[in-house]
């Protein structure tokens, strides 16, 4: 008798193996209609955290993206998504165990999946995980709203049914010397008001995208900007130096490094010689000769 | 899916810094930057890290660092409405008493310990009334009458997902009507589970509370198996897990036993009014529930 249903929030601890990973730019909002998802390789960009008193144990929950300068050094909006890992398969048979033949289930065949995800398909392993459908006459399109969730999965067999049946494929038996899984999904019993009619699960041969749910899946839209408060701040607070030769007037960030520098002159009457404007405009080459430790440097010309 | 917005200055990678090696001063005494160096990175972003000098740092095996913008995430999982419980057994305070007390009324009196389940029974009722037949369809074997298209109903054939205890099928048919029954017990079908009786050439309409109407054979069911018996009423142990108390819901300081008696004839809803003395009784008293401390 259940005494109650409970649910909580968990740090998720998934390996990077779990996770895939998806971005794409657009260098303004304008753009965001057309885009082009591309995929990180989570092994080379995820870092988990570990946990500070054991070192080799994962903290759960706070990873570190580590997004290459190389492809996100533009300035504009990158959307990143880290979602659940896919594996995409076919159903071999949506059989029956031999023993309870009222549970049907779905087979998959484990040679065809690849070698990296073999082992999630061992005894067991596959609880929990999310099996979405393919369009039967159109494996390229996926149907939606429709999932199911595997509840238990085991090495299986095709057997001669107990009863004597013509199609041996449709029953399986337990086995763990075998290459295909039997999986138990859910929903799969009929409604009380409806006793004959069984939930659709799937068909033999139908794609199928087999998703853990280690974690729900995250969206970040990271906006690269040239400017914040602290370069502001660097117009307001840090070094500068105007050039009385030539004119250049530089701003140096707090590390008296060149930020920014610019031409200041003035605009004049070609005829009557008198002042019209002041200019300060901004210098496409920087003078690299206007460190501010060159210009304070009183023993170089 | 999370959705988190980041923003991330380019300026904190971008190098500011001209290494020493590339300055130098002329003949002219002028100072003068080598700015087609390969260790020249002003204003650009680079894609492996380097030095002030403009040299990559390499790792442990001699290889080049990628250069990367990191930004923390929190993955988090959730799951909820797992059902997580532990199916305890019932321990009952023993020896049962044997003789029911005269004025007990369990509608009233609630639950006492010693009280074997059977004080708890009432007495059959009978219920009857008339529907429509939907029930029916289930009812058919998988084979359909090829002459007249009509699904074929075998007495006797059990449709019951569960045919090992319950029977849930046509019991007889002929030109007038057809008798089922749903859910019998597979031992007793005559004296439980419900009985209908779909007659073939009657026909009734049924208005629902939405004004719309729904035509079908008129139906007659029938049950004896009202009221609490040994079919439908236990006694168990309501137990939260007690390592889960605080992390969803805050933890009773109390020992509740609920009992949810249903409805089991008309005085029942009076009878549990009779018991909200106070404010606090009301909030106790939640979908028909009766809190005992």
């Amino acid at each position: 008798m259940a005494t109650g249903n409970y649910g909580t929030i968990r740090p998720a601890d998934p390996t990077v193996d779990d996770i895939e990973i998806l971005y794409c730019y657009s260098p303004d909002r304008e753009d965001l209609g057309s885009l082009t998802l591309q995929s990180l390789n989570p092994a080379e960009v995820l870092v988990p955290a570990m946990d500070p008193n054991v070192g080799t144990e994962v903290l759960g929950g706070l990873y570190t993206l580590k997004l290459p300068t190389q492809k996100f050094g533009s300035k504009g909006f990158y959307n990143v998504i880290i979602r659940p890992k896919q594996i995409r398969t076919q159903i071999i048979n949506c059989g029956v165990l031999t023993d309870l033949p009222d549970i049907k289930g779905l087979v998959f065949d484990i040679n065809t999946i690849s070698v990296d995800d073999e082992n999630r398909f061992e005894n067991g392993n596959l609880v929990g995980y999310r099996i979405e459908y393919l369009d039967t006459l159109n494996p390229t399109v996926k149907l939606p709203n429709f999932y199911t969730i595997i509840t238990s999965n085991n090495r299986a067999l095709p057997i001669t049914p107990a009863s004597g049946g013509a199609n041996t494929n449709d029953t399986w038996s337990l086995n763990d010397n075998s290459n295909t899984t039997f999986c138990t999904v859910t929903p799969a019993s009929s409604p009380s008001v409806n006793p004959n009619a069984f939930p659709d699960i799937g068909q033999p041969q139908q794609r199928v995208i087999i998703t853990n749910t280690f974690f729900d899946p995250v969206m970040l839209e990271i906006e690269m900007v040239e400017y914040d408060h602290e370069t502001l701040a660097y117009a307001l607070y840090s070094n500068q130096s105007k050039s009385l030769e030539d004119g250049i007037y530089t701003i140096y960030n707090f590390d008296n490094e060149i930020y920014k520098q610019y031409n200041l002159y003035e605009v004049k009457n070609q005829f009557t010689g008198k002042p019209l404007f002041e200019i300060r405009e901004q210098k496409s080459i920087i003078d690299t000769t206007k460190g501010f430790d060159n210009v304070t440097d009183t023993t170089v010309s | 899916m999370e959705y988190i917005e980041v923003e991330i200055n380019l300026e904190n990678y971008t190098v500011r810094n001209i290494p020493e090696s590339l300055i130098s001063i002329d003949a002219d005494g002028k100072t003068v930057v080598d700015t087609n160096s390969p260790l020249y990175y002003y204003d650009k972003i680079p894609d492996y890290k380097i030095d002030r000098d403009g040299k990559f740092i390499l790792d442990t095996t001699q290889q080049k660092i990628p250069n990367t913008i990191n930004v923390n995430v929190f993955l988090k999982q959730n799951y909820d409405d797992l059902g997580i419980f532990t199916d305890l057994n019932f321990t009952p305070k023993t020896p049962y008493d044997t003789s029911k007390p005269l004025d007990f009324n369990p509608m009233v009196d609630g639950r006492i310990p010693g009280y074997p389940v059977d004080f708890y029974y009432t007495a059959p009722i009978t219920s009857t009334g008339l529907t429509l037949d939907n029930q029916l369809k289930g009812m058919s074997s998988l084979r359909i009458n090829p002459q007249t298209n009509l699904p074929i109903y075998t007495p006797g054939l059990n449709v019951s997902r569960d045919k090992k205890n319950i029977f849930s099928g046509v019991m007889d048919e002929n030109p007038q009507h057809i008798r089922y029954k749903i859910g019998s017990d597979i031992n007793d079908i005559t004296n439980t589970g419900v009985e209908y009786i779909t007659y073939k050439n009657e026909f009734i309409k049924f208005e629902n509370e939405f004004g719309d109407s729904n035509l079908g054979n008129k139906t007659m069911f029938t049950t004896n198996n009202g009221g609490w018996g040994q079919y439908n009423l236990s006694l168990a142990a309501l137990v939260k897990e007690e390592e889960l108390l605080g992390i969803v819901f805050k933890p009773e300081i109390s020992s509740d036993v609920f009992i949810n008696r249903g409805v089991a004839d008309i005085f029942e809803r009076h009878a549990i009014l009779s018991e909200l003395k106070t404010t606090q009784d009301i909030d106790t008293m939640r979908g028909g529930y009766i809190s005992n401390e």
